[in-house]
């Protein structure tokens, strides 16, 4: 079924920062892994596989728009050098993909791509909590203190 | 079937790393237990049973070659007294045996004993990718998380 160029534009846009993600959350968990942060690397990790499959989602519906998904442009990796770094690199990421989210969904609005919108918006909930998640930490670093914090994230191999 | 002499003498330099390693982590892991770090304890005794496994794939090796393993030239165990210093003194360790092993598979490959160097290098796998990798997380940690809440998340 031929799509909108506009809606299959921004569907583009949602998935290079899709890609983008799934590179940035990657690293970060095998550092944290590597650092011993076996909890944060859990996080980081689900978190990277949650992207891939959002692409993936993507990546069909651009297909069945009869268009093609733009797999080759990578955005700029927020790569952080200590944990408090890679909460903020990625908290930045995550609001860059989801006020691009946002403006998709307004376009597909627009275009009365009602199921272009819907499979963003499942996508959206699941955003916000990751964001959640990386405001939570922030917090729970300030208040902690960042030993504690880490030692918090330690964990059991 | 007789082995070659210079991959023997090596397999006994080697016997005499991991001997003196298995007595290293035995000592360690009983104070580390005596001290209720009970989680170092059950980790460091693992690396006991290892070494002990390691040794006992050399003199297995040795036998079959028709070589004696002498058993009264282990190295001798570097005892800490503090757990960043026990920590420590085990990397060394474990840094040791590592280019011990990589000397020991050289020379195999060139006296062309392929079945020992594949013995060897199990044991290289676990020495960088087990032991050596967790020791130096475990330092790693202590300068993040300080040696306090270290030692507490090792209770």
């Amino acid at each position: 079924m031929k799509g909108d160029p506009g809606v299959i534009q921004q569907l583009n846009l949602c998935l290079k920062d899709q890609l983008t993600s799934i590179n940035q959350l990657f690293l970060h968990a095998r550092m944290s892994k590597d650092w011993g942060l076996e909890e944060f690397n859990e996080h980081e990790y689900k978190d990277s596989i949650k992207a891939m499959k959002f692409a993936d989602k993507i990546i069909e519906r651009i297909l069945f728009l009869e268009a093609l998904p733009n797999l080759q442009d990578l955005g700029k990796l927020l790569i952080g050098e200590d944990v408090a770094e890679i909460v903020k690199g990625d908290l930045d990421m995550l609001m860059g993909l989801r006020s691009n989210m946002v403006e998709t969904m307004k376009v597909c609005e627009d275009a009365r791509d009602y199921i272009s919108r819907d499979i963003l918006e499942h996508m959206l909930e699941e955003v916000e909590e990751q964001i959640d998640w990386r405001e939570t930490q922030q917090w729970l670093i300030e208040n902690t203190g960042l030993q504690n914090y880490l030692q918090s994230q330690t964990g059991d191999e | 079937m007789k082995g070659n002499k210079k991959v023997l003498k090596h397999l006994q330099k080697l016997l005499n790393g991991e001997l003196g390693a298995r007595d290293q982590y035995f000592a360690h892991s009983r104070m580390y237990k005596d001290w209720g770090l009970n989680k170092l304890y059950e980790r460091i005794n693992h690396e006991m049973e290892e070494e002990t496994e390691h040794a006992d794939m050399l003199i297995e090796r040795m036998l079959f070659l028709e070589c004696e393993p002498d058993f009264n030239q282990q190295d001798k165990a570097r005892v800490g007294k503090t757990v960043p210093e026990m920590l420590k003194n085990d990397l060394d360790v474990e840094y040791e045996v590592v280019d011990a092993l990589k000397a020991a598979i050289k020379v195999c490959e060139d006296e062309q004993d392929y079945d020992t160097r594949e013995i060897l290098v199990k044991l290289l796998d676990d020495t960088e990718m087990d032991h050596a990798y967790w020791l130096e997380k475990q330092l790693g940690l202590i300068d993040r998380i300080g040696i306090k809440n270290y030692l507490q998340s090792q209770m």
